[in-house]
């Protein structure tokens, strides 16, 4: 356990950003931007597809739903292999392997966030919709001034849950050499061969901090939703000690 | 070992009379933290008597007969049940003896809803008291034809209505052969069309003597079924009378204005 | 684009035979990691529901513990990490028997418990508080409550949260990948670099995943169904 805090003082700076500047931006700077790079692309795709699994039109319906549930039922590393294939096949030439993951990530959060949206959409009482549909307005209409900016706050929580999920799912760039914190450790570890459990232990750790101060952050959201939603006698939806989880959760 | 009745000019209730006492409260105070949720409370309830507990909101009346099966506990005094000390210290195992022989139906039924009807009043029959399956399914259906719902055995709490989940509820408690039976505000969560079911099977076990203590709104009630009515208000019973007195003359002022709220509706 | 031919790799005596070896090694992780972790939320579930607060504070620890470290990194510490710092008698028996599949279960194991231990809280935690207070109030001891009125139905209320995790862990088998198991995606990648058909050789292992995944669904619905409530809305 001792050699934590020299592996520590001697490698920060590959943590922190990887090679850089000799080499591409890596460590856990990779990792956040790519996380939230992930998070944001994917968003725009997730409502699209939340939409469209609720419109009325079969057409949009049907791939819709067929796309979601089959990135829920394919591991995420079948993803990564299928557009590690695609990608350069369709734009005609190579592309790093932060792009792939990127793509990836945008295309597998995307279905996942579009279930927690469309759950948000679901769970807005009905009477908004017939109100706003009794003003007159279009179904989408209704679905951009009334049910959206309701249920995407409500599911701010739900959302930002997913967003730690990313995080961790950014670890499986290491599988095909993307420079983020994992693989870093892993540099690390086969300079150092001889202590591999601080090296993973750091990692962790790491991890750990940082996604766990983002779950609280969730929970503080999420009371704060509840009650700004419920007035003065809003109860939390869970029991103050792990935001909703997703509910297509996806541990990673 | 009674205080005197705090209401001036009612005498002391006669030594005798505390062996017929079903339910004796003596001296009871509870406290949420800071509230003083019921006060120096001093009652009983007699063998085969029937008690209504009525006030406004807030009176500490729930709170009153949840004490009594330890649903709630007291900071002080002493709470009898047929002659046993309720809030003494003891095992859970004794405890739980103690429940099962203490009737309680529920304002919002609470009835188990993975099982049918039949084994909702079967279960406890069996697990608790050790009855065999045969003759815990012969007295579920005997209660549930007293209650009138013979037909509903098979049927699973949901599919019921809140009236008839009600009567298996009572039934449920009746399956246990209580000493006493205790409501807590039992018609309160039913729909106005369906208080009238409950209501008559509660009267037709106090017509057989079954000792009762409810909190309930329902006036008429109170007045056609009940011995005593307890009259609560902020953790303090202020008034106790037969009903035809104190629903045409109550003494204490705040009895007065609870009625009178109650009539201007 | 080649021609899509999917039987080159299908008809291929060792590709065939590395596709099957995959599937099996896939199934054994999946299956191992499933028990174990059952095993442990339903022990951890226990610990949680005793009054100790230390208790209840070494499983919350346990539980934000895998949920907030990646599985694939859980999954290197137990396999680069914990492993060296076993005795060397029982480096050496692992070493002979696979470690990578029994490091893989554990870790995985480990992982989703803390996950399916969560679920089966929450579906204890949303039974409406009256039910223990009825079961209480004709006389249930603590046990006997629990036995015939809680659990059922918290089992009930969780199994879809269950289902979902379930077909999580399924598909974590995959990163058994990253430390040299050869499982379903270790195996199609292989055949990829062999044959250079990736179309076909991911599409088989995409058809299998889902014909997975939508079987442990379908179990669940049909589970879910079995045991409903009747007539609860």
């Amino acid at each position: 356990m001792f050699g934590v805090f020299d592996i520590l003082r001697d490698n920060w700076l590959l943590l922190l950003v990887g090679q850089y500047p000799s080499g591409p931006l890596g460590g856990i700077s990779a990792t956040l931007i790519l996380s939230v790079l992930g998070i944001v692309l994917a968003f725009p795709l997730s409502v699209l597809l939340a939409l469209a699994r609720l419109s009325p039109w079969r057409a949009l319906r049907w791939p819709a739903t067929v796309l979601v549930y089959v990135v829920r039922g394919v591991p995420l590393l079948m993803v990564i292999l299928w557009v590690y294939f695609l990608v350069p096949m369709l734009i005609g030439r190579e592309v790093s392997g932060f792009t792939t993951m990127l793509c990836t990530l945008v295309i597998y959060e995307g279905a996942y966030l579009s279930e927690v949206v469309r759950a948000g959409i679901q769970a807005l009482p009905k009477g908004q919709i017939e109100a706003a549909r009794a003003l007159g307005h279009s179904h989408l209409g209704t679905m951009w001034f009334v049910v959206l900016p309701q249920a995407l706050y409500n599911m701010l929580p739900s959302m930002l849950s997913q967003f730690i999920s990313t995080i961790k799912e950014t670890t499986l760039g290491y599988v095909i050499n993307v420079q983020e914190l994992t693989f870093a450790a892993n540099q690390i570890n086969n300079q150092l061969l001889t202590k591999p459990f601080q090296v993973f232990f750091i990692l962790a750790m790491t991890y750990y901090v940082v996604c766990f101060s983002l779950t609280q952050l969730a929970l503080w959201l999420e009371r704060r939703i509840a009650h700004k939603r419920l007035g003065a006698k809003a109860i939390p939806l869970t029991d103050g000690e792990a935001p909703p989880a997703p509910t297509v959760a996806a541990p990673l | 070992m009674l205080s005197p009745n705090p209401i001036a000019g009612r005498p002391s209730p006669d030594p005798s009379g505390q062996e017929d006492a079903m339910i004796l409260f003596n001296q009871v105070d509870k406290w949420y933290g800071d509230y003083h949720a019921l006060t120096n409370v001093c009652a009983e309830v007699k063998k085969g008597e029937v008690v209504v507990v009525c006030g406004p909101s807030g009176s500490g009346k729930s709170t009153l007969i949840r004490t009594v099966n330890r649903l709630e506990e007291i900071k002080s005094g002493q709470l009898l049940f047929d002659g046993h000390d309720i809030h003494a210290p003891m095992s859970s195992m004794a405890l739980n003896k103690l429940r099962s022989r203490i009737g309680f139906v529920f304002q919002s039924f609470n009835l188990f809803p993975h099982l049918s009807v039949l084994e909702n009043i079967m279960l406890s029959p069996m697990r608790v008291l050790g009855v065999r399956r045969t003759d815990a399914k012969a007295k579920a259906q005997q209660l549930l034809e007293r209650v009138g719902l013979s037909s509903k055995a098979g049927a699973y709490p949901a599919q019921l209505s809140g009236g008839q989940q009600q009567r298996v509820a009572i039934a449920r408690a009746l399956a246990m052969e209580p000493p006493a039976m205790l409501f807590d505000e039992p018609t309160s969560a039913l729909d106005p069309e369906m208080v009238g079911e409950v209501l008559s099977v509660m009267r037709s076990l106090a017509d057989e003597g079954m000792t009762m203590m409810c909190v309930t709104h329902e006036m008429n009630f109170a007045r056609e079924v009940a011995d005593r009515v307890w009259f609560m208000d902020a953790g303090q019973i202020l008034e106790e009378a037969e009903p035809e007195t104190f629903f045409t003359s109550p003494q204490h002022p705040r009895a007065q204005r609870f009625l009178s709220d109650l009539r201007a509706h | 684009m080649k021609d899509f031919d999917l039987l080159a790799i299908l008809l291929k005596p060792e590709f065939g035979a590395m596709l099957l070896h995959g599937v099996w090694k896939t199934l054994q992780i999946a299956i191992g990691s499933w028990l174990l972790a059952m095993t442990i939320a339903i022990v951890l579930l226990v610990v949680r529901l005793t009054p100790s607060r230390i208790a209840g504070r070494i499983v919350a620890g346990y539980v934000s513990y895998h949920r907030n470290v990646p599985t694939l990194v859980q999954l290197m510490l137990w396999y680069f990490g914990i492993f060296s710092l076993l005795p060397d008698a029982l480096q050496g028996w692992l070493s002979e028997h696979n470690a990578e599949t029994i490091l893989s279960i554990v870790a995985l194991g480990l992982c989703q418990a803390a996950y399916f231990s969560e679920d089966m809280r929450s579906g204890l935690r949303s039974i409406p508080a009256g039910q223990a207070e009825a079961s209480r109030a004709l006389g249930h001891s603590y046990i006997g409550s629990m036995r015939h009125v809680m659990l059922p139905q918290a089992i009930r209320n969780a199994v879809p949260a269950l289902v979902n995790h379930s077909v999580s862990l399924f598909k974590n088998s995959s990163l058994a990948m990253a430390i040299g198991v050869a499982e379903l995606t270790h195996a199609v990648k292989e055949i990829e670099s062999q044959s250079f058909r990736a179309f076909e050789a991911y599409s088989v292992a995409t058809v299998m995943y889902l014909i997975f995944s939508l079987v442990i669904m379908a179990v669940g619905a049909a589970l879910s169904k079995r045991y409903s409530i009747v007539g609860a809305r």
